[in-house]
C-alpha cells in the first residue's frame, strides 16, 4: 500500500509540482492550500508524512500550528518544514516543535525525494525496534552512527541531531583526520543555495548538542578558510 | 549634501544681550526729557518772575518822590551805609553773627595808616528798625569811666550826634563801662548828662581785645529822625589819673561840608508799597539808580539738607538714594549739573542783574546761592520821565522746582535702571535657556543619525511637550524621525521580504524546470535548462546575500563570543588558502605568541574570505597576498596587502560603506557588500577597519584592528564565554 504523504502548500503552481513529483515516487499525495482544508482532511485519516508551508496565505505560522496539531494526534510522525522562511529562529522553533527537518526554498526536487523516502524509513526502523542488525550502523572512535535510523551517539549517548545534520556529520567523519571542504558539507544539505554561515551556524549546533552531553567535546575543529575536521580526541 | 560646521555666526545669547543693550536708550530719552523740563520750568518760572518784577515796578513807575527823600546828590554828604542784617544781632562786641561778606565793608576813620591811638572802624547795620553799630577803635590804654565822677567826659567814650525828630540837635554819649555800654543824653558841652537816667533804648557791649577796643550797639533808628544825620566821635581818655581828652576821631566831615554824615537806609515808604506783596520763597528788593537798597520784604526759603532718616521707609529711600547715586555716577554721570548754563557767583549775577535793570534792560537770571539752593533774579527797571530812577529785583528759590525735576529724575531713574536690569536679567535667562533647549534639541538631532546614515532612535525625547515654536521643531524632528524611520524599516527589511516574495515564485520556476526535465527526458541535456538552472541559482544566491548583509547586525547580537588565539586561526586560515586558490601564493608573517582576542571564530573568518577575495581578485598574478599580525599593547591589527592597482584617494573612506562596489561593471555579483561586512562585524568585535594605498603605490592594503583578551587563558573551545545575550542553542 502507498504511503500517504500531505502536502500543504498555499501556492498552487508550487503544490502542483509537488504532488506531480512526488506522486511520480509512488506515493499518495494529498495536497491542501490551507490549514482548515488541512485539518478536515487529517479528520479522514492521518498521513504517513507532512510537508508543511509555514505560511499559508494570511496565516503567518498556520504550518507550526499544523505541526503541533499532528504531532498530537501522532507523535511519531514525521514532519518535514519546507519553507521560505529561513531566519534561524524560525527554523529553531519549528525543530523545536518536534519537526524532523527543516527545508528552505527554493528546494531540488530529488532531493526532497529522497528525504521523504529516507525520512519514512527512518520512521519504520525506529518502530521495529530494537532490531539488532546494524548494518547501517558505523563506529568512529566514541561516535556511533546509525545511518538508516539517523540516530548518533556518543559514548554510548544519544545525540539528538536533525536530518541535515546528521548528514553533515556523516560527510565530516567519512574520513576522521581529513578536513572536509565547505562545498562538500554543502552538498550534505541537500540544499541548493548555501552559503558558509549555513555550514557554520549548523556546525555550531552540532558541537553543541555533542557538548551538552560531554563539556571536553572537541573533536569537530575548525579549518579557517576551508571547511572543518573531524579528529580523535 | 554636508554642511559647513564652521559657519558659525553670534549666537543667540549674544544677539539678545546686543538687543537687550538698546533698552538702555529709555533711561537716556527720559533723562533728555527731564532735562527739558527742567529747562521749561525754570523759563516759565523766570518768565514769572520777570512779570513779577515788571509789576512791582509799575506800581513804582513815576513815583520819583518816593526815592526822593534822600538828597539826590550826595556830594554834600559823608554817607554812612547802614547794611540791611539777615540776622538777629546779639549784643556781644563779636562780628559772627554779622553776615560774613560785610566784613570788607568797614569804615575807617582817624589816620590813613589806621594805627594811630582814636582811629577806629565803623560797621552799620539795620534790621528791625533798629540801628546797629560795630566798631574797632584803636586805643592803647582804655579808660573806663569812674561812677565817682559826674562828668562823663572824663573817660574813654563815643559821642553820637543826630538831629531829633523835632529839629533839635540830639547829643548823646555812650559812656564805656565794664562789658556794658550807657548811653546818656548830654549838655551842650557834652560833660555831663541832660537827663539823671540813662537812655534805655540804646544798649551796647565792650570788649577789650589787645590794643583794640571792640564794641556793638545798637538804637533805634526812630531815634534819628526822618532826615537821619548823624555822626559818631571816639573821644579817647588815656591817663587814668588825669582823665584828660586826648584826642577825638570822628566820622563828621570835614569843614565845608554839612556837620552831619548821612545815614542811608532803605526808604521806609517804598517798603510799605511792597510788603504786601511778599509772597512765600520769595525775596523782593527795591533798589534806587544809586545801587542803594531801598525797601526789601520776604525771604528766600533755603532747603536744608535732609534730616536724619529714621522709620523704616526712609531707611529705603536711604538705601535707594545711595543706589541712585551710584547708578547716577555710573550712568548719568552728569546729573546735577544738568542744565548747560554756566554756573554763576550770586553777587556776580546780583551785580549784572542790576546793572543791566538800571540800564533800563529787563533781565532774569539764574545762579547757585549755595550747594543745595538755586534761584532764579529778575531785575525791572522803575521808569520815571522816561529815566531809570530804580529796580526792583525779585529773586525765587527754584530749588521746590528743581527738587521736584530731581525727584522726577531720580523716580524715572531707579525705575528704568531697575526694570532695564530686571528685563536684562530675564532676557538672559530667557536667552539662556532658549539658547541651552536648542542646543539640547539639536544635540539630540544630531544623535539620531550616527556618521554612516543609520537611524539610531525613531523619535526624539526632549522638548516634545513644549508648547513654544521649539517644541514645534522638536515635533516635526521627531516626526520626520518617525517617517525616515518607517521608510528605514521598510527599507532594511526589504531584502528580508524581497527574499520571500522571490523565493516562491523561484521555488516554482526551480522545481517546474525539475519537472519539466522529468517530464520530457530529452530537455534534461539541453543547454537552455542548464542556463536556466543557473540562473535560477543566481538569483537565489543575490537575493540571500542581500538578506545575510541585511540581516547582519540582528545575526551578530545572537553570535557567542569566545577567546581565541588569532595568531593560530590566521596561520590555519593562510595555509588553507593556498589550498583554495592554487595559483595564488600566500605569505603570513605572525608575532609568534599568542594574541588573544574576544571573538566569534568563524565571523573573523568571514572577515577573512571577504578581504582575501578582495585581495586575490585584485592582486597582480605572480604576486604574492602577505597576511601580517601585529600585537600592540591592547589591540592586534591584521593586515592583507597585495600588489595591484592602487585605491582612488576619494575611495579609500568609503570602501567599507554599503553598496559601494569600485569593481566595475564585469563583477555583477558584488554589490559591495563584502567590505561592508567586514566593517559591520569588526565593529561589532570593538575594532576598527581601514584601506590604504601601500607606500611605494604599489598596491593596497586592507588593515582590520581588533581589541586583545585582557588576561585570558586561550583554551580550544574549553571555556565559551558567553555575553549576556540568548544563546542560540
Amino acid at each position: 500500500m502507498a504511503k500517504i504523504i500531505a502536502i500543504v502548500e498555499d501556492d498552487p503552481d508550487q503544490r502542483s509540482n509537488y504532488k506531480d513529483a512526488i506522486s511520480k515516487k509512488g506515493y499518495e499525495v494529498r495536497a491542501y492550500a490551507s490549514r482548515d482544508e488541512a485539518l478536515a482532511g487529517f479528520n479522514d485519516g492521518l498521513p504517513d508524512l507532512a510537508i508543511l508551508d509555514i505560511i499559508l496565505g494570511e496565516e503567518v505560522d498556520a504550518g507550526f500550528q499544523l505541526c503541533r496539531d499532528l504531532l498530537t494526534r501522532s507523535p511519531n510522525l514525521p514532519v518535514i518544514f519546507l519553507t521560505e522562511r529561513i531566519d534561524e529562529i524560525d527554523k529553531i522553533s519549528g525543530l523545536r516543535l518536534g519537526a524532523w527537518d527543516y527545508l528552505p526554498k527554493p528546494i531540488s526536487l530529488d532531493y526532497l525525494a529522497e528525504r521523504i523516502s529516507s525520512l519514512l524509513r527512518i520512521n519504520e526502523a525506529r518502530d521495529q525496534e530494537p532490531e539488532i542488525d546494524n548494518s547501517a550502523a558505523r563506529q568512529i572512535g566514541e561516535l556511533a552512527l546509525d545511518t538508516d535510523a539517523l540516530l548518533a551517539s556518543w559514548r554510548g549517548q544519544r545525540i539528538d541531531l536533525s536530518g541535515t545534520e546528521f548528514r553533515m556529520l556523516e560527510k565530516l567523519v567519512r574520513m576522521p583526520g581529513h578536513a572536509v571542504s565547505y562545498e562538500t558539507l554543502m552538498n550534505a544539505t541537500m540544499q541548493s543555495i548555501v552559503s558558509n554561515n549555513t555550514i557554520n551556524t549548523h556546525m555550531r549546533n552540532i558541537r553543541k548538542k555533542f557538548e551538552k552531553v560531554d563539556a571536553d567535546f572537541s573533536s569537530i575543529k575548525s579549518e579557517y578558510g576551508y571547511g572543518y575536521r573531524w579528529s580523535e580526541q | 549634501m554636508k554642511f559647513n560646521d564652521r559657519v558659525k555666526g553670534p549666537r543667540l545669547g549674544t544677539k539678545l544681550f546686543l538687543f537687550g543693550l538698546a533698552l538702555l536708550v529709555v533711561p537716556w530719552f527720559s533723562y533728555q526729557q527731564l532735562v527739558d523740563m527742567e529747562r521749561i520750568l525754570v523759563q516759565s518760572q523766570s518768565q514769572a518772575q520777570l512779570l513779577t518784577a515788571k509789576s512791582i515796578s509799575t506800581l513804582f513807575n513815576g513815583r520819583e518822590d518816593l526815592f526822593n527823600d534822600l538828597p539826590v546828590n550826595l556830594e554834600d554828604f559823608e554817607p554812612l551805609f547802614a547794611h540791611p542784617l539777615q540776622n538777629s544781632i546779639r549784643l556781644d562786641a563779636l562780628v559772627d553773627d554779622w553776615d560774613q561778606n560785610l566784613l570788607d565793608d568797614y569804615l575807617s576813620f582817624g589816620s590813613l595808616s589806621g594805627t594811630r591811638d582814636g582811629d577806629f572802624q565803623l560797621l552799620l547795620g539795620e534790621r528791625a528798625d533798629q540801628l546797629y553799630a560795630h566798631m574797632r577803635i584803636k586805643d592803647q590804654n582804655l579808660v573806663y569811666r569812674d561812677p565817682d565822677y559826674l562828668r562823663l567826659d572824663n573817660a574813654d567814650h563815643i559821642r553820637l550826634d543826630f538831629i531829633r525828630n523835632d529839629g533839635e540837635d540830639g547829643r548823646i554819649t555812650l559812656v564805656l563801662q565794664e562789658s556794658r555800654v550807657t548811653g546818656f543824653a548830654m549838655d551842650d558841652e557834652w560833660r555831663f548828662a541832660a537827663t539823671g537816667s540813662a537812655d534805655n533804648r540804646i544798649q551796647g557791649y565792650v570788649r577789650q581785645e589787645g590794643d583794640e577796643v571792640v564794641i556793638e550797639f545798637r538804637f533805634p533808628i526812630a531815634l534819628l529822625g526822618s532826615r537821619r544825620f548823624f555822626g559818631i566821635t571816639f573821644v579817647d581818655v588815656d591817663d587814668p589819673n588825669t582823665r584828660a581828652i586826648v584826642g577825638s576821631t570822628r566820622t563828621l566831615p570835614t569843614a565845608g561840608k554839612q556837620s552831619f554824615n548821612l545815614v542811608v537806609l532803605r526808604s521806609p515808604e517804598v517798603r510799605n508799597i511792597i510788603q504786601g506783596l511778599g509772597f512765600s520763597g520769595s525775596r523782593i528788593l527795591v533798589i534806587d539808580n544809586e545801587k542803594r537798597v531801598r525797601a526789601e520784604t520776604g525771604a528766600i526759603q533755603t532747603v536744608s539738607p535732609s534730616p536724619d532718616r529714621t522709620t523704616w521707609f526712609e531707611k529705603i529711600a536711604l538705601w535707594l538714594e545711595t543706589a541712585r547715586a551710584w547708578v547716577q555716577s555710573l550712568i548719568l554721570k552728569e546729573v546735577y549739573t544738568g542744565p548747560a548754563e554756566p554756573e554763576i557767583d550770586k553777587d556776580k549775577t546780583a551785580d549784572i542783574a542790576i546793572e543791566s535793570s538800571l540800564s533800563g534792560e529787563p533781565i532774569a537770571m539764574r545762579s547757585r546761592a549755595d550747594v543745595n539752593n538755586e534761584i532764579i533774579l529778575a531785575a525791572h527797571p522803575i521808569i520815571s520821565a522816561d529815566a531809570v530812577i530804580g529796580t526792583v529785583v525779585v529773586e525765587q528759590n527754584i530749588e521746590d522746582i528743581l527738587s521736584y525735576q530731581r525727584a522726577a529724575l531720580d523716580q524715572a531713574t531707579m525705575v528704568s535702571v531697575l526694570s532695564l536690569f530686571a528685563v536684562f536679567i530675564a532676557l538672559l535667562v530667557f536667552a539662556g535657556r532658549l539658547a541651552w533647549r536648542i542646543r539640547n534639541l539639536r544635540r539630540e538631532a544630531n544623535a539620531a543619525i550616527d556618521s554612516y546614515g543609520r537611524l539610531r532612535i525613531g523619535e526624539l525625547r526632549n522638548e516634545m511637550h513644549a508648547g513654544d515654536e521649539i517644541g514645534d521643531l522638536a515635533r516635526s524632528v521627531s516626526n520626520m524621525l518617525s517617517r525616515l524611520h518607517r521608510h528605514n524599516t521598510f527599507l532594511e527589511s526589504m531584502p528580508r521580504t524581497l527574499r520571500h516574495e522571490i523565493n516562491n515564485p523561484l521555488n516554482t520556476l526551480s522545481t517546474s524546470l525539475q519537472n519539466l526535465a522529468e517530464e520530457h527526458p530529452g530537455v534534461g541535456q539541453s543547454k537552455y535548462l542548464d542556463s536556466a538552472k543557473r540562473g535560477v541559482h543566481r538569483i537565489g544566491s543575490i537575493v540571500q546575500n542581500l538578506a545575510d548583509a541585511a540581516n547582519l547586525e540582528d545575526a551578530l547580537e545572537t553570535e557567542e563570543l569566545e577567546a581565541v588565539d588569532i595568531g593560530e586561526l590566521l596561520e590555519n586560515y593562510v595555509a588553507n588558502c593556498n589550498l583554495v586558490h592554487p595559483q595564488t601564493n600566500f605569505f603570513y608573517r605572525g608575532p609568534g605568541r599568542p594574541a588573544v582576542a574576544m571573538v566569534s571564530d568563524f565571523r573573523i573568518e568571514q572577515i577573512l574570505d571577504k578581504i582575501i577575495d578582495n585581495a586575490v581578485d585584485f592582486h597582480r598574478p605572480d604576486t604574492a597576498i602577505r597576511v601580517q599580525l601585529d600585537c600592540y599593547r591592547d589591540q592586534l591589527q591584521i593586515t592583507v596587502a597585495n600588489r595591484g592597482p592602487s585605491l582612488p584617494d576619494a575611495v579609500e573612506k568609503s570602501v567599507f560603506d554599503s553598496m559601494v562596489s569600485h569593481r566595475g561593471p564585469q563583477n555583477r555579483l558584488h554589490f559591495g557588500l563584502g567590505l561592508y561586512v567586514v566593517r559591520i562585524i569588526a565593529e561589532y568585535h570593538g575594532g576598527t577597519v581601514r584601506a590604504m594605498n601601500l607606500v611605494d603605490g604599489s598596491g593596497v592594503a586592507v588593515m582590520v584592528q581588533l581589541p586583545l583578551a585582557q588576561d585570558i587563558n586561550v583554551g580550544h573551545r574549553s571555556h565559551p564565554i558567553v555575553p549576556d545575550r540568548v544563546s542560540a542553542g
